[in-house]
């Protein structure tokens, strides 16, 4: 066995354990973060390190390939995103800060898990611990009052989400005999005329809809958006969608594309997904609900994308997944830093922000520019690539949907944008200090943003070659 | 298709030209924002050498005999792959020499508009944003480019008037601005997107290549998508429907107006129109939607600009006009006299919207009435040069607008559309009725006329030096004023663009030149009878009339009626359902809870009791039916 394969698991496992144990001892804000700092960035060199490695582990049920290494350098440059926002981690209790990144590195290790798990029970597994340390992050909010109702509804969701995705695996296995992926893909794509094998996919898959926050399954995530601290919430809203998007290309790709059914219903879903989240984002005042059903038509975007079965599809939807991590994290950073003292964020309290920080005022604009889909973005190419592959298949009413879909997106974006750039705030606010390092990654996010708008040729091979690994 | 062999030198000139404003715009933006006069001299500098290279490349290929493309590929999905590259013909190296020519003149008037203002660095380091987007616009090889830098210039144009943030007031216009032009890029999209699916290629000598199009699309598809790209148009270009908001994205600073609205952004969509005429002239029905547009725009927009006082206004409805016009002389069939105006326009356009900047900072006001109260016709260059604008704008000989306008009437004519000649007549007779009443009332203003000098009013923008402004003013005055001198040369080389160009020219009538100058002439006349002469109350027969005077002034209510569709629709219907639903059931469940001691147990209890069971059941529902979707058609 090789270990060596497993070193990105393994550098954010040790993360876990390090905080596991600082959390017992006496709380030191500082220290904390700038130990989880450093971890999150050797956790990002040793992804780098390990992203052409293959090989299978563990009797064969976790699989290292370009597909799942590239997912993990997704989720390990994520993680660092999101610690190093942690710097005053304003919202949870500073006796808590360890817990919270001991959680945020259990997560992480158990999204990087999912992304490599190719045997059922493992999926399961990864899905499960990914989604409690969720639940209590969420939970980790100071004021009580956030927390607690949302962490259990998001926990009542999820849990039923995963009781429709246990009652799925089952039909599956009843119907194959089989719970490894090779052989599920030896035996699914012939029975996929069967109902009985459809079902059991679709509802599967309701676990990972979860994740992605897909119709029907999207209920907790306004809410829990709302009530977890900010630099969770970054965290659900872009991280925890790119491990999302790796377990279901696993599963859809399984179908082997022969499936019309399995692709009817991801279609339904697509539709009311962009349609629902776009919709109820127009009547939204706090932000983060508005980027909660953002996220919500963002799915619908991405299932569009998976839906088609083809490489072209899977690769679009991959990189559609980097663009969303990219976009949505700069949203929430600018958030963050603006409610500084870890409140949630009111749109009317953007206004004057190009005056306080003209810095965060322009990554707020580049990222919702780049979620409309305006050219030169990376939202723009990762949309493009959707559509081009969705009409290659004929889709061409789902593509008319999903353009309209975009316009109306715009209009809330817009609305954003002008508390940014045209109101004027009620009473004279102080500019926005930022420390150098949190310039820096706010112009890397700019220069992200449009430089994948215009030079996407890279990334797009890569993700392509990611996908070939797909059955 | 028949690309020529490339000529390195030419590429190379090119792409320098595309990249010297990028990178001005990213030197200035990461290091010498704070530096005024470097920033600046750094964005003239650029757009200079741009200038010169467009002017090299104009010299060098005037006898050209097939288009230059150079391409390279970006990106590939699939089968297909995109590519990016540079196509050289006629048609756009005359635009890429406006838009040069127009960028560089514009940032050397700045000098003196911007001196002295604190964003100085930052507002150089937008207009270089804004050349190089629409450069590279212009000389774009395919329309998938031509769509990203469509959209960026777009971008850098909300920089520019968002750039001005203490006095762009008007939230409500960038928002109009922005929607407007997006519902026309999203039909541009489509439109797009169905061509690539049907042809494979986006490449526009494929794409205006009669034979191939013919072959591989059916005439239907061809109408369809040509209809969805010309949405597009409609946006840019701000015609019928979507022409209300360019009046109102007039808060910017008066330069960038002159830049974005008159002579190169909103000139995009006809430039689209002329690029891809090829395609166009395939389907009649785009072609006489097109005449159809056109006519309405211009016709619309020229009674709006017959009652309007705000000076910028009155150039933007003009503004729209022409592209109209512009749109009606390519829709009649006539690649020339469509491209012709559009040059022509450019020019007197840019050079009316300065000249209207340096009445506006000379007397502080935007209305054309207190302008002439406060003795704007003492501003001698600005007189004059507006005069000369607006008699090329009126189409007066021996000026520039003259002989584009009659190439375009001319045409209309030849064409068999009489109701569309009559219609550009009228529109020719009201353009000169507005553009001389605003002459009129700042000329012959009725009281305190001879108030003494003007003053800056607004000290710090003339603490530059005032050369800059007068030099590009005079500049643009004397393109004005020998451009039309050009019209056979022009021709000629346009017509080596190929497609869509009617070997001979448009057979002279020679009646209407005269019928044309006559009838300018007696639009001066009644502009002079209402507003010039001593006893004029100033009251044009239009504000006699009530009913017309509102009709116009309200811009023919059509602001109002998409304010109430967008009402009924949005806000009222779709919103306030899910407001109301996110209202009762969060809002008021969070606030009962906040108002009570919290415990844990009645949290639960509250969970229990509350929603969350019915979303499961939702949940749930959703499934089982999504499960019975699939199964059905199975």
């Amino acid at each position: 066995m090789n270990w060596i394969l497993l070193t990105p698991e393994l550098t954010v496992l040790l993360a876990a354990a390090l905080f596991l144990v600082l959390a017992c001892l006496k709380p030191d804000p500082r220290r904390d973060y700038q130990l989880a700092v450093t971890m999150a960035a050797f956790a990002v060199a040793a992804a780098t390190a390990c992203a052409t490695m293959s090989g299978d582990l563990f009797n064969h049920v976790y699989r290292v390939d370009l597909f799942s290494q590239v997912f993990k350098a997704l989720l390990a440059i994520g993680f660092f995103l999101v610690i190093f926002l942690c710097d005053d981690f304003q919202g949870v209790a500073p006796s808590h800060h360890g817990e919270g990144y001991f959680l945020l590195a259990v997560c992480t290790l158990s999204m990087m898990m999912l992304a490599s798990a190719v045997h059922l029970l493992a999926i399961v597994l990864a899905l499960e611990l990914s989604s409690y340390s969720l639940y209590i992050l969420v939970f980790l909010r100071q004021e009580h009052r956030w927390g607690m109702i949302t962490g259990l509804r998001y926990f009542l969701v999820g849990a039923s989400a995963s009781a429709i995705m246990l009652f799925g695996l089952a039909i599956i296995y009843g119907v194959t005999g089989a719970v490894h992926i090779d052989m599920l893909i030896q035996q699914l794509p012939a029975m996929m005329g069967h109902p009985m094998a459809v079902t059991g996919l679709l509802l599967t898959l309701a676990g990972f809809f979860f994740k992605l926050a897909v119709f029907p399954f999207h209920f907790w995530a306004p809410e829990a958006y709302q009530g977890a601290p900010n630099q969770v919430a970054a965290f659900i809203a872009a991280v925890s969608k790119v491990a999302a998007v790796a377990i279901l290309l696993r599963m859809i790709s399984m179908a082997q594309g022969n499936s019309d059914q399995l692709a009817r219903g991801l279609i339904a879903m697509a539709v009311i997904s962009m349609t629902v989240g776009n919709l109820a984002a127009i009547a939204q005042r706090d932000f983060k609900r508005l980027m909660a059903f953002s996220s919500v038509a963002h799915a619908g975007y991405l299932l569009l994308g998976m839906l088609c079965m083809t490489p072209a599809g899977y690769g679009a939807a991959m990189f559609y997944g980097a663009a969303v991590l990219i976009m949505k994290y700069t949203c929430f950073m600018v958030m963050t830093r603006v409610a500084d003292d870890g409140r949630n964020l009111q749109i009317d309290e953007l206004a004057g922000l190009h005056r306080r920080s003209p810095l965060l005022a322009l990554a707020l604009m580049m990222a919702l520019f780049s979620l409309a889909g305006i050219p030169p973005t990376i939202g723009f190419v990762g949309k493009l690539m959707i559509f081009v592959a969705a009409m290659q298949k004929g889709y061409l009413v789902l593509v008319l949907v999903a353009m309209a879909n975009v316009v109306v997106s715009l209009y809330y974006y817009l609305l954003v944008l002008k508390a940014a750039y045209l109101d004027e705030p009620a009473q004279v606010l102080p500019s926005i200090s930022l420390t150098m390092p949190a310039r820096l990654v706010a112009v890397a996010m700019i220069a992200l943003i449009v430089g994948l708008g215009f030079y996407p040729t890279t990334l797009l091979d890569l993700v392509q070659a990611a996908v070939l690994r797909l059955p | 298709m028949q690309p020529a062999t490339p000529l390195p030198n030419s590429l190379i000139v090119t792409a320098a030209a595309l990249l010297l404003p990028l990178l001005a715009f990213g030197v200035i933006m990461l290091a010498t924002r704070s530096r005024h006069r470097l920033s600046a001299a750094i964005s003239i500098g650029a757009a200079g050498l741009s200038l010169l290279a467009a002017v090299y490349l104009l010299v060098q290929h005037w006898q050209m005999q097939a288009p230059l493309i150079f391409q390279a590929v970006w990106m590939v999905s699939g089968q297909m792959t995109i590519p990016i590259g540079i196509l050289l013909d006629p048609i756009s190296l005359s635009m890429f020499a406006v838009v040069a020519a127009i960028s560089f003149l514009v940032q050397v008037y700045s000098l003196g508009y911007m001196a002295g203002d604190p964003g100085f660095g930052c507002y150089y380091g937008c207009m270089s944003l804004f050349a190089w987007a629409m450069l590279t616009l212009t000389v774009s090889s395919s329309l998938l480019q031509i769509y990203i830098f469509w959209e960026l210039v777009g971008l850098a144009s909300y920089l520019l008037i968002g750039f001005w943030f203490d006095k762009f007031s008007a939230s409500e216009a960038g928002k109009k601005a922005f929607v407007m032009t997006r519902t026309g890029d999203v039909a541009f999209l489509l439109g797009l997107v169905l061509l690539w699916l049907q042809l494979g290629t986006l490449d526009i000598p494929v794409l205006t290549n009669p034979a191939t199009v013919g072959a591989q699309l059916s005439p239907g598809m061809i109408t369809l998508t040509a209809l969805l790209i010309f949405g597009g148009i409609v946006g840019k270009s701000a015609q019928f429907p979507l022409l209300t908001w360019l009046p109102d994205a007039m808060e910017g600073p008066t330069p960038v107006s002159a830049l974005l609205h008159s002579a190169t952004m909103v000139a995009a969509g006809v430039y689209l129109f002329s690029r891809l005429f090829g395609f166009f002239s395939l389907s009649p029905t785009a072609m006489a939607v097109c005449l159809t547009i056109g006519t309405i725009s211009m016709l619309l927009a020229s009674t709006m600009a017959m009652v309007a006082r705000d000076i910028k206004q009155v150039w933007a409805y003009s503004t729209i006009s022409q592209l109209g016009f512009m749109l009606m002389g390519l829709g009649a069939g006539s690649l020339f006299a469509g491209a012709f105006h559009l040059i022509t326009h450019a020019g007197f356009k840019a050079l009316l919207f300065l000249c209207a900047d340096v009445f506006i900072h000379h007397c502080g006001t935007n209305d054309m009435f207190e302008i002439g109260r406060q003795g704007g016709r003492r501003l001698k260059s600005a007189v004059v040069c507006t005069i000369i604008g607006a008699g090329a704008l009126s189409g007066l000989p021996p000026l520039s607008g003259f002989f584009s306008k009659e190439m375009i009437l001319g045409h209309l004519l030849d064409s068999g559309h009489p109701v569309a000649f009559l219609a550009a007549a009228v529109g020719a007779f009201l353009t000169t009725y507005y553009s001389f009443r605003l002459i009129f009332i700042i000329l012959f203003p009725r009281d305190s006329g001879d108030a003494p000098p003007p003053e800056s009013h607004d000290g710090h923008h003339h603490a530059g030096s005032e050369w800059p402004m007068t030099t590009v003013l005079w500049c643009l005055a004397g393109v004005t004023v020998v451009l039309g001198f050009f019209q056979t040369p022009l021709h000629d080389f346009l017509a080596r663009a190929g497609t869509g160009f009617q070997a001979a020219t448009p057979a002279h009538h020679s009646w209407l030149p005269v019928a044309a100058c006559l009838l300018a002439a007696v639009a001066i006349l009644q502009a002079w009878f209402e507003y010039g002469r001593k006893k004029a109350r100033q009251i044009g027969w239009v504000e006699q009339i009530p009913f017309l005077a509102d009709l116009f002034g309200q811009r023919w209510y059509l602001d109002r009626l998409y304010r109430y569709l967008l009402d009924t629709l949005v806000y009222r219907g779709v919103s306030r359902l899910f407001t109301a639903n996110d209202r009762r059931v969060i809002d008021g469940a969070l606030d009962g809870l906040g108002r009570s001691t919290i415990g844990l147990g009645r949290v639960i209890d509250w969970v229990h009791g509350g929603m969350i069971q019915y979303r499961l059941m939702i949940m749930v529902a959703a499934v089982i039916g999504l499960i019975l979707f699939i199964g059905w058609g199975g």
